[in-house]
């Protein structure tokens, strides 16, 4: 493993622009990612553009809408600790303090993480049920795409040749609940399956949104599943209905993790079982 | 032993445990010699294949490169812990995917990595028999052609794919007559990676005259040294086996891994050529746990009393047998578990495939023969609407009764670890618990076993230095179970003098008695009897010196505390161990060294009892027992199984190091864990799916119990050193049986095969 050309830009559009004009570079925020498959000769980028010296991308801020923007250098630790982060946006904080260990999540970052877009990660799912954007820098300028269009394939997001990740912005939070809910084979692995849920409630009634990890090559959620639940939340036949709807939208596959025939039994009695607990999270508020 | 001395029995940490806890220790991948080259294996992509042509000229031309060897460059010789099968080096055939097929040495890891992928083989590609069915079919291909001829320390029975067959008899048959219930199934078990958290390394250095030392990540220096001379036709003498620190073997580095290539290498170049294996190729290329198949039948009267038993074993060896012909014997050894059968029938099979070689790993076949047998006698307990635990004691061996086969058994606490496991974890009132969330199930249930520790050669040379302070060397590898610590202490106990005056010398081929390895739990119970024994012989010269310096008989001499010998009742005739050792060494009778050798010499059968076939280990060892009780939870949800407690009691005989001790039994219970729940290699054809950290989980500290209590009984072993024996693996072997037969109590479904997934859990209570 040996890497020619190391960059530190001290600006988004500096990185930009080193990407876009140095061949093979890739981005390194954290490194929880990137340094591992490096190390499994997976990833063998002929320049690294390292992320650590952009000011912008550190942090999370809050909005003039009060909504949050959160830079792509955020540790996970950070998103986890974060108590602004409450009713709906809590199932991102319930995702960010599932991730790992304890020492991914003080190096690894939410740019780094949802730029690989493993579908069995913890952040894209939560993203989705977040309705968060996702932030694209390319040496042009900047766009912003919904997570549910970011993640495209296995390993694959909206990010064309010579862009990034710059940051997540996520709406204002609404009164309610926001949950995760990770089956993993052991402590910090990668989901088998998993639910990220959030609820807003008010006066009009109860929103929800609902997307399903480590399930298909991206996030699951499906339209009839988010209107079931949002019409009769309290409803038991409405929550299997609605698992029943993801089940049949995941795209499973047999890995070491589990059988795809497994993911798709689990869907809909993990489903269940979120959506209760939100029911209770919302009760007790 | 004594009364007054008091380190034998101390809670001491490890002597090493500062360096470890501070990344001081060394390990194999932090050594450096000067002029040091790197070494890298090219493994084969094929399963089976014939080796037709190498090419290695790209190889040779990458800068820096100083040697690349291939199977041409080695002799035809052949090693094996009890089959001589095995080349250093794949040689004519490859035989599994990632079989070291060439060897490059060069002056950077980058270089020789680059290099080694760069030398080109042409295959013939064969038949890959990937299943032991696969093996037994007919017309299979033949993976090794020349078994017949191949030298073997036993009579094996060795055809076609065939490696071993053992069997093992003892009573009549006619008890099956007698059985008011009989259970019968068939059971499977998975192959379990070691992970050692260090992988497999070796640095090889020769010097002018070709002799090589040789340091590695090994159990045993000696079978370094004798793997390394077999396989490359080298004499013993030629080579200096040395270790650094171990960070974990559990089997996985008692017999060879690529330490013949590394001194293969340091040969070709005349350089020291350190090679560690990458995390992938130590999951590829060096060993796993044994994917056993078992037929099992137990019968029992309707009192709960056991009557026969017989297994039947198929087992999946890999490429080459290394040690499964003593784990295919040993598991039928303890198959019966810790009962008393009027009759017992235990046979096996033994069969070559085209995977990694399976081997030695903790627990040594007793966890997967376990797994079979230990919930048949739950079945039978549940049919008989028996308390478990009631029917084992009923059945279980006691002080006094031979094992399976007639082995004598010297001590034996079962009935006080079942008892302490009882009254630890309420066993009587555990219909009364209760799931801690709606949505779960919960239960407690049991299991109990055996295991031995022994077998083969051990010694000891204790040296008492100039100034009185003592070196312990037995060639003994502690592979950070604690085994140092452990001598240390039975040392100092021996001699009466404080724990900081004995000092352990590193294991050495050179220096060192031979030691046959850390491996069948036997460590502190042979080698600390050799300790005691040569600590006696330093005694009996110490009394020598010291009758003729206070003019005495030696026979009215005493050891006192803190390195002293006097006159027993006479408190002011003593002479200091510094005073002795120093007119050693300076004016009458020489260096005071004491010396002890042994080897376990007790029978594994008597011929007079049974039946033995195959049977590889004529003498096996001493018996330790064990109990455990677990209580877990299952989520109704995903079918996740979740450990919240375990009772887990060893008879130990005497605990020489009570921490340590403890440590191994919680450590064995997680790696019990791990392969009763989510531990499991998996091949996507001939190819191992999950060779990395990321696709193969070991539980993790948040996995494991907040409960895991290790419950010492001291049932002392009649020649065993202060009456200790082994602990090293008991307690991993019933996890797996324990978990199953809580997981049946709360399901009302029994498990037959493992891991206990969520998948699996969950299709068995859904009926899918």
């Amino acid at each position: 493993m040996s890497v020619p050309g190391f960059h530190r830009p001290k600006s988004v559009e500096d990185a930009a622009r080193l990407l876009a004009e140095t061949d093979g570079a890739r981005c390194l925020s954290g490194g929880a990612t990137l340094v591992a498959m490096m190390n499994a000769s997976l990833a063998e980028p002929k320049a690294i553009v390292s992320l650590a010296g952009i000011p912008e991308l550190a942090g999370i801020a809050e909005l003039a809408n009060g909504g949050f923007r959160i830079g792509a250098m955020t540790r996970h630790a950070a998103t986890a600790g974060d108590a602004r982060l409450a009713g709906t946006l809590a199932v991102l904080r319930d995702a960010a303090r599932q991730i790992a260990n304890p020492v991914v999540r003080n190096m690894g970052t939410i740019g780094g993480s949802i730029g690989f877009a493993d579908p069995a990660a913890d952040y894209p799912p939560a993203l989705v049920a977040a309705n968060a954007e996702v932030e694209i820098a390319n040496a042009a300028g900047r766009r912003r795409v919904a997570a549910r269009d970011f993640f495209v394939d296995w390993y694959t997001t909206a990010c064309g040749p010579g862009e990034f990740v710059t940051g997540v912005y996520l709406p204002p939070p609404r009164p309610g609940a926001g949950l995760y809910k990770k089956l993993a084979r052991v402590s910090g692995d990668f989901a088998i399956a998993s639910v990220a849920l959030s609820a807003a409630k008010d006066a009009n009634g109860v929103s929800i949104r609902i997307a399903v990890g480590g399930c298909g090559p991206r996030p699951i959620r499906a339209d009839a599943a988010d209107a079931l639940l949002s019409a009769k939340f309290g409803d038991a036949a409405a929550a299997a209905a609605a698992g029943e709807a993801l089940a049949a939208a995941a795209d499973p596959v047999d890995d070491v993790r589990a059988s795809a025939e497994y993911r798709r039994l689990v869907i809909p009695r993990l489903v269940a079982e979120t959506v209760a607990h939100a029911r209770a999270a919302l009760e007790a508020r | 032993m004594s009364a007054t001395a008091k380190a034998v029995g101390a809670a001491l940490p490890r002597a090493e445990v500062r360096e470890k806890v501070e990344g001081r220790a060394q390990y194999i991948a932090d050594l450096y010699r000067p002029g040091m080259l790197h070494g890298a294996v090219l493994g084969s992509p094929h399963a089976h294949a014939r080796i037709k042509r190498y090419d290695t000229s790209e190889a040779l031309a990458v800068p820096g490169v100083h040697a690349v060897l291939t199977g041409d460059d080695f002799g035809d010789h052949r090693m094996g812990a009890f089959v001589k099968d095995e080349h250093a080096i794949a040689k004519g055939k490859v035989r599994y995917v990632g079989e070291p097929v060439a060897a490059v040495a060069a002056e950077t890891e980058a270089a020789a990595k680059l290099a080694a992928r760069l030398v080109s083989v042409e295959y013939e590609e064969l038949p890959a028999i990937l299943s032991p069915e696969a093996a037994l079919a007919p017309d299979a291909a033949i993976i090794h052609e020349d078994v017949a001829s191949y030298f073997k320390v036993f009579d094996t029975g060795s055809t076609a794919n065939v490696c071993s067959r053992t069997s093992l008899t003892e009573g009549d048959a006619a008890a099956w007559d007698r059985c008011d219930v009989i259970v019968e199934g068939r059971f499977a078990t998975q192959p379990q990676a070691h992970v050692s958290l260090e992988p497999c390394g070796a640095l090889a250095e020769p010097d002018a005259t070709g002799r090589v030392t040789l340091w590695s990540a090994n159990q045993s220096v000696f079978r370094v040294q004798a793997n390394v001379s077999e396989s490359l036709g080298l004499p013993m003498a030629q080579l200096r086996c040395l270790t650094p620190r171990v960070g974990a073997g559990f089997g996985n580095k008692m017999e060879p891994h690529i330490q013949p290539i590394a001194v293969k290498l340091a040969l070709a170049t005349g350089r020291p050529v350190k090679l560690i294996l990458t995390r992938e190729e130590d999951f590829e290329i060096v060993r796993a746990r044994h994917p056993f198949k078992l037929r099992v039948r137990t019968g029992a009267l309707k009192d709960g009393t056991l009557v026969a038993r017989e297994v039947e074993v198929l087992l999946d060896g890999g490429a080459y047998a290394d040690d499964s012909p003593g784990v295919l014997g040993y598991s039928l050894f303890m198959s019966p578990g810790p009962y008393r059968f009027r009759y017992m029938k235990a046979s096996g099979t033994l069969v070559y495939t085209n995977k990694l070689r399976f081997g030695a790993f903790r627990g040594f076949g007793n966890p997967q023969v376990s797994f079979a047998g230990e919930q048949q006698i739950d079945e039978i307990a549940a049919r008989l609407g028996l308390d478990p635990l009631a029917v084992r004691e009923k059945s279980m061996l006691r002080p006094g009764d031979k094992w399976f086969g007639g082995a004598e058994v010297g001590s034996n606490g079962l009935e006080e670890c079942i008892a302490r496991v009882k009254a630890a974890s309420g066993w009587a009132k555990r219909a009364e618990l209760e799931p801690s969330a709606p949505g779960r199930k919960r239960a407690m249930a049991a299991a109990c076993t055996a295991h031995i520790s022994g077998l083969l050669a051990t010694g000891a040379i204790v040296r008492m230095l100039e100034d009185g302070s003592i070196v312990l060397n037995t060639g003994a590898v502690d592979i950070g179970q604690g085994s140092d610590t452990a001598l240390t202490q039975i040392c100092a106990e021996a001699l009466k003098v404080p724990i900081e005056r004995v000092r352990l010398a590193s294991p050495d081929t050179d220096g060192s008695p031979y030691n046959w390895g850390t491996t069948a739990s036997r460590v502190t119970y042979t080698t600390g009897r050799a300790v005691v024994a040569a600590a006696l012989e330093v005694e009996k010269q110490i009394k020598q010196h010291a009758s003729e310096m206070l003019e005495c008989d030696a026979a009215d001499l005493e050891l006192r505390p803190g390195g002293r010998v006097g006159i027993v009742g006479v408190p002011d005739k003593a002479v200091s161990f510094f005073e002795v050792s120093a007119r050693a060494h300076w004016a009458r009778g020489g260096p005071i060294i004491g010396h002890n050798s042994l080897v376990f010499e007790k029978p594994s059968v008597d011929p007079k009892r049974a039946i033995a076939v195959g049977l590889p280990f004529p003498q096996i060892g001493a018996f330790a027992f064990g109990a455990l009780v677990v209580d877990i939870e299952i989520d109704e949800t995903t079918g996740k199984i979740e450990v919240k407690r375990a009772w887990s009691a060893a008879d130990v005989g005497r605990a020489i190091n009570p921490l340590a001790v403890e440590g191994q039994l919680e450590g064995a219970f997680v790696q019990g864990m791990g392969l009763a729940l989510n531990e499991e290699m998996v091949w996507d054809g001939p190819r191992l799916a999950n060779p990395t950290l990321m696709d193969y989980k070991v539980p993790t500290t948040l996995d494991s119990p907040h409960e895991i209590h290790s419950i010492i009984v001291e049932a002392p072993e009649p020649d065993g050193p202060f009456g200790a024996k082994g602990v090293g693996e008991i307690g991993i072997n019933v996890v797996p049986a324990a978990i199953a037969n809580a997981a049946a109590i709360a399901l009302g479904k029994r498990f037959n095969a493992l891991p206990l997934t969520p998948e699996r859990v969950l299709r068995a209570m859904l009926g899918k």
